[in-house]
């Protein structure tokens, strides 16, 4: 209704086309969207223990999932449903925090190399290269092994396991940015290069940036599992999905439930967040560009 | 009266290829010069070389640019960004392209009046605010004020390239480069954006280097006419001279190829044989494996601009050929 009242409007104006559709995410994407709402609330509610005291002892050690403890028992006797839920909130909450950073770095680093070129360019991206020949876990050891494990090592290394890639993909879609007219015409005009950059660059690459977030999002999530689970990232009695991981291992045998638990909502974190940047892919940049990872 | 843009022997390398061999172009203040010539004849580096926008591949092997006496290509940041702003416009062949997809046009408009200050004519208000941009849309014909609130996507060619000379236009800059700002538009809109674009220019005193295949065109509205043929100016002179009284063999027979003086049922002339890409500076004239008229010396010597009669030509045989024509 709103679409064709629109049309009518512009209809006497030669020239001016109406509003384009706005474009929606497919149907799988959106379901990515739903499920990452739905663990973010989960990690909300853990705030205010909705399921329960994460370091309460409320029953028998290693029992199998059943009313009072829905996702069983750790061998301390804690329920591992709101340890879970912490867990999901922590591994969210880093990962989020470390692909801000990126974002902001990638973002900088990323537009000056693609826009200025020369010895610039030639820096920043060789130092980005020599990041990406490391495989991530050894560089998360590395940093762990800096820094001394913790949080701070764990958003570290998300960071520096992410960035490269973004750097990159934003530094290619800024040369393309710095070659188009409106650019030139910025130039012309007078503007500074902080207005250029700022102002022109900046927006125009927007969606790549949100695109390699999401992407690095899903990253930062497996990198905070494994730096957790090989005992550098975050450390207990905290949890994170990687800690949890870590602890049930020993049990797997004897309480499969203490790895299934935390192993499923981090598999679902994954994909919801990879289905979810597909579709804002396909919506920010229509044409063949494909993810590297 | 001395010119306002001064280009001497310039030469543009793009890796081994040649772009320009030594081009040569005078504009006075207020005067509108045309510049034709095929595609690749180095029409566009010229255009871009006047702003100093060569892309980075592009080295200048020789030559200045000189914008009110000011050495373009050899300015330092600060000096070149002043004389850009102060100076300079351009309008491009992509007019969608030459907008920020991100931006609506109101706010693209702002942000260039707002780098001006308010010494632009519409800054009357003395405001920030939406009576500059209606008045600056409005000169380009844009009184619809959806306009300023629009995209470039929702904006049709005509009615965007019509915003970008609004946007270009708006400081008053003293040369405007337009790089065939027509050639994306179909021909009834053509006409309207070029009347736009010289009554703007008229009115504001603006100089205009004007980039085209259209000859006829040109012919009508500009003062001046420069015909490039591989990286020279190869005949300039007054638009009515150089077009209906062609001296070098290569303006006489651009001027019998073009479509609009043919006279219905006479052949088209092509010109024969096809230009030449130049790896270095050509040694001769570079239209003699094509010319009619050349002789041994046309191919192993420059040839240097002769002055015939209000015209300059670049032809070793320029004076005979007169005689001729």
């Amino acid at each position: 209704m709103k679409e064709t009242a629109g049309e009518k409007e512009t209809a006497g104006v030669k020239g001016v086309k109406g509003r384009r559709p706005r474009q929606r995410l497919d149907p799988l994407s959106l379901t990515g969207l739903g499920c990452l709402l739905l663990l973010v609330l989960v990690a909300l509610g853990s705030l205010v223990h909705a399921g329960g005291d994460p370091d309460a002892i409320v029953g028998p050690r290693l029992r199998p999932p059943g009313p009072g403890w829905w996702l069983g028992t750790d061998n301390l006797g804690r329920s591992m449903l709101p340890r879970v839920m912490e867990g999901v909130g922590t591994t969210l909450l880093l990962s989020s925090a470390a692909v801000l950073v990126t974002a902001a770095l990638s973002a900088g680093f990323g537009i000056l190399a693609g826009y200025r070129g020369g010895y610039l360019n030639e820096l920043i991206m060789r130092v980005v290269e020599l990041l990406y020949s490391f495989p991530a876990i050894v560089l998360a050891i590395l940093v762990a092994a800096v820094a001394g494990p913790g949080q701070l090592a764990a958003v570290a290394s998300i960071v520096l396991v992410t960035i490269p890639l973004m750097t990159r993909l934003v530094r290619a879609a800024a040369v393309a940015v710095a070659e188009r007219d409106y650019v030139t015409a910025a130039a012309i005009s007078g503007a500074g290069l902080p207005r250029i950059l700022g102002r022109h660059v900046l927006p125009n690459v927007a969606g790549t940036i949100a695109v390699q977030g999401t992407y690095a999002l899903s990253v930062g999530i497996s990198v905070e599992g494994g730096l957790s689970f090989l005992g550098f990232g975050v450390q207990p009695p905290q949890a994170s999905l990687g800690v949890l991981i870590r602890q049930g291992g020993t049990y797997m045998m004897a309480a499969p439930w203490l790895i299934i638990g935390p192993g499923v909502v981090l598999v679902l974190a994954i994909l919801s967040i990879n289905v979810l940047g597909d579709g804002l892919r396909d919506r920010f940049e229509p044409r063949e560009t494909r993810s590297l990872i | 009266m001395s010119a306002l843009l001064e280009v001497d022997g310039l030469e543009v390398d793009y890796g081994t290829a040649r772009a320009l061999d030594g081009a040569d172009l005078r504009v006075a203040a207020g005067e509108a010069v045309g510049v034709v010539g095929e595609s690749g004849s180095g029409k566009s580096t010229l255009g871009a070389a006047i702003g100093r926008l060569l892309p980075r591949q592009a080295v200048v092997a020789a030559g200045t640019v000189r914008v009110a006496g000011e050495p373009v290509l050899d300015l330092p940041p600060a000096a070149l960004r002043r004389l850009r702003r102060q100076r300079l416009g351009f309008v491009f062949q992509d007019p969608i392209a030459s907008l920020d997809p991100t931006m609506k046009v109101g706010a693209q408009l702002r942000l260039v009046l707002r780098a001006h200050g308010r010494e632009s004519p519409g800054g009357r208000d003395g405001g920030r605010g939406g009576g500059d941009v209606a008045f600056h849309l409005e000169r380009v014909r844009l009184d619809d004020p959806r306009v300023a609130a629009a995209y470039p996507h929702q904006l049709s060619g005509g009615m965007a390239q019509r915003v970008a000379i609004a946007l270009a236009m708006a400081a008053s800059p003293e040369l405007l480069v337009a790089d065939e700002p027509t050639a994306s538009l179909d021909s009834q809109v053509r006409e309207e954006v070029l009347n736009v674009v010289f009554a703007l220019a008229r009115q504001a005193g603006t100089s205009i280097v004007w980039l085209s295949h259209d000859l006829p065109a040109v012919a009508r509205r500009c003062d001046r006419v420069a015909v490039m043929y591989a990286g020279r100016v190869v005949e300039s002179g007054p638009a009515a001279d150089v077009l209906g009284d062609p001296v070098h063999p290569y303006t006489a027979a651009l001027a019998r190829s073009a479509p609009a003086v043919a006279v219905p049922g006479v052949r088209l002339e092509p010109v024969p044989g096809r230009p030449p890409v130049l790896t270095g500076p050509s040694p001769g004239c570079a239209f003699a494996p094509r010319c009619p008229f050349a002789e041994d010396r046309c191919a192993t010597e420059r040839p240097e601009p002769v002055r015939v009669g209000a015209k300059d030509v670049l032809c070793h045989r320029a004076a005979e050929l007169e005689v001729i024509a």
